[in-house]
């Protein structure tokens, strides 16, 4: 009778402690998956008579390589593979996701050799991603997409995509996505090799395993990889790895942050950058990304976080905005800090990636370049820069020290995605531009260097052609963007639009 | 009798009411032979919610299905959930996060969505005849 008491005593302390308290996305009730085949018949209405929703289709199988038609002439240093990563299955037997982030990643990778340009693209094998795709439909509920039989989503990964960024690490790539763990990938092959536990052979152990890991790690100069992941909870998980991706060090960070979402940070030479916008997560609502709102009375918040010890060391509140993505942080000898944001005034825009997968196109209010100085007395100051702004990239060698040239995109004449390239000088504010046009779709642009000086080296960046249908990939000297691409090349069709990239050079 | 030998194992109730049944409960694709499982059966929602189980085994893993049964239990509304303790540390490791990192389920095949599922989902009665339900175990 002891042994049987105990016995239950040791269950209700297992059991009852550590599954209770899992995290979710949102309380749940079922929708019906009505509202997805709904979604694809609306979709589809909407693509007859707009064709710049191309790049939302969705691709169904993967792409062997072939030999992209070029025009201009590949720079001679200009040697190696272009990876980027973005959703690429959006829809499965008549049900559509209900918002972009959803899809199921996929690898496009871009080679440039002395022969000329050559494309593949190859779906992520996720654990997902596998079982739907053997199925033939989907089969787990997602963020925001519900489905009435969902299988069980015991966690973050049991749904994870990988498909927002692939980052070159120790000779793998490694697919990210926001929420769960990383996929690594044999960059050769596109190959999926298997989720990334960060804990095996540390002292972690299994305590990493499958904690959020977000799509925008930060790698120092000298290969230092720094990242964070969130949870609905309001707590952040730091990581520090080594330049061979073995993690160093782990802490949590208690923020109280109710925004639910959080895409991207900075760090500088000695700190890590936490902004926390000013968004709310509505717990009450069954969905994620629908359920966050933009808050006024919310400020935004920048945690400046101690590299050594991955603990608080200060906060500044500054007022109320929304970015997805930073450009670069850094620190001069006084301790000021500056970064950039592509600052949006409200969340608009996270709605109309969902408006989209309707194939409803609607007008949200855009980003633009904002330059934050935090100064070591607490006193703060913001400047934009004109012109629409977003998917901003810097030189790598320059990741959390002084920056002069600043890339992103733009949108001029279109009001669809972006449609221009442009550098910055973060100090003059001068753009030196590049517009595609309405008729393209135009994708994140990276740079290319390996001369490890602003101003020189490339950049490199694709996209969608609307009216012949087709995407092509654009190399453009860097101190020279406004003159156009010095090298194009073309796939035979469009695929799908995507989110971020690396350069890995040869 | 080594519990921990033990493949199938039942414990009886103390008290054993004239009417009781008996309750099968299978999982399925347990991933390996390393570690135990734990499975609790709950009587009612009170108590399943207070964490006082009515009654409580432990078995050896074995990959594929293991089959165990509760004998003797009373007419009454139950829930069964379960973790394979993999690493055989006495409980149930999770992440930083508090998310689980071994594998568990519950009675009914309870789906479990971004959380544990309700006692309803996974809520079963036992009356005049024997109960089997089974739960394909989340990794």
């Amino acid at each position: 009778m002891e042994r049987r008491e105990a016995l239950k005593n040791i269950f209700s302390l297992s059991i009852a402690a550590a599954v209770a308290p899992l995290p979710s996305f949102a309380n749940l009730s079922l929708v019906e998956g009505g509202v997805l085949k709904q979604n694809a018949q609306l979709f589809q209405k909407a693509l007859l008579t707009n064709p710049n929703l191309q790049g939302f289709v969705g691709l169904k199988h993967n792409i062997s390589e072939q030999v992209l038609k070029v025009e201009g002439a590949i720079p001679a240093d200009f040697k190696g593979s272009f990876y980027r990563n973005g959703p690429a299955i959006h829809q499965r037997q008549g049900q559509r996701y209900t918002h972009l982030f959803e899809g199921d990643g996929m690898v496009q990778q871009f080679s440039f050799t002395e022969q000329g340009v050559t494309h593949r693209a190859k779906f992520i094998n996720t654990a997902k991603f596998e079982k739907e795709q053997q199925a033939g439909k989907f089969l787990f509920s997602g963020p925001d997409s519900k489905l009435k039989n969902s299988r069980s989503v015991t966690g973050p990964d049991s749904i994870n995509t990988a498909n927002t960024n692939v980052l070159p690490v120790n000779g793998e790539l490694w697919a990210l996505w926001e929420a769960g763990s990383a996929t690594a990938i044999d960059p050769k092959t596109l190959n999926t090799k298997g989720v990334i536990d960060l804990g095996k052979n540390t002292h972690y152990g299994s305590s990493l395993k499958g904690l959020a890991f977000s799509a925008h790690p930060k790698v120092d100069p000298d290969g230092t990889i720094w990242n964070f992941g969130s949870t609905v909870t309001g707590d952040i998980v730091l990581y520090h790895l080594n330049k061979l991706g073995a993690t160093q060090k782990v802490n949590i960070l208690k923020t109280n942050y109710r925004g639910g979402m959080l895409h991207d940070f900075l760090v500088t030479h000695k700190h890590l950058l936490i902004i926390l916008p000013s968004i709310i997560k509505d717990k009450t609502k069954d969905t994620f990304f629908g359920a966050i709102s933009f808050d006024e009375q919310v400020p935004l918040r920048v945690l400046v976080v101690d590299k050594a010890t991955l603990t608080l060391k200060r906060e500044y509140n500054l007022d109320p905005g929304f970015a997805f993505h930073f450009g670069n942080a850094w620190e001069d000898q006084q301790g000021n800090i500056r970064f950039d944001a592509s600052l949006y005034p409200n969340l608009d825009n996270l709605h109309y990636m969902s408006e989209v997968m309707k194939g409803k196109v609607s007008h949200p209010e855009q980003a633009k370049t904002t330059f934050f100085t935090l100064y070591k007395n607490g006193r703060t100051t913001k400047e934009t820069i004109p012109g629409v702004s977003e998917f901003p990239r810097i030189y790598n060698h320059l990741t959390g020290l002084k920056n002069n040239t600043l890339v992103t995109l733009s949108s001029v004449e279109s009001d669809v995605w972006s449609d221009a390239v442009r550098v910055i000088n973060t100090h003059t504010g001068k753009q030196d531009r590049f517009t595609y046009g309405k008729e393209y779709l135009v994708e994140e642009h990276v740079v290319v260097d390996s001369s490890q000086k602003e101003g020189s080296g490339y950049l490199v960046g694709t996209a969608l052609h609307v009216p012949s249908k087709r995407t092509c990939v654009n190399i453009f000297k860097a101190n020279r963007v406004s003159d156009g691409p010095v090298c194009r090349a073309w796939l035979p069709d469009a695929i799908p639009l995507g989110f971020h990239g690396n350069f890995m050079p040869t | 009798m080594n519990l921990l030998q033990l493949s199938t194992i039942t414990l009886a109730l103390v008290i054993v009411p004239a009417t009781a049944q008996t309750v099968q409960f299978d999982i399925q694709s347990i991933k390996h032979n390393d570690g135990k499982l734990y499975i609790q059966l709950f009587k009612g929602e009170h108590d399943y919610n207070s964490g006082k189980p009515y009654n409580a085994t432990i078995v050896k893993a074995k990959e594929g299905t293991i089959s165990v049964t509760f004998n003797d239990i009373e007419a009454g509304d139950y829930a069964i959930r379960y973790f394979h303790d993999e690493n055989d540390n006495g409980s149930m490791d999770t992440n930083l996060f508090g998310l689980p990192v071994e594998g568990y389920g519950f009675s009914n095949n309870a789906i479990v969505r971004f959380g544990p599922p309700s006692y309803e989902e996974m809520a079963f009665t036992v009356a005049q005849q024997p109960v089997k339900t089974y739960s394909t175990i989340n990794y």
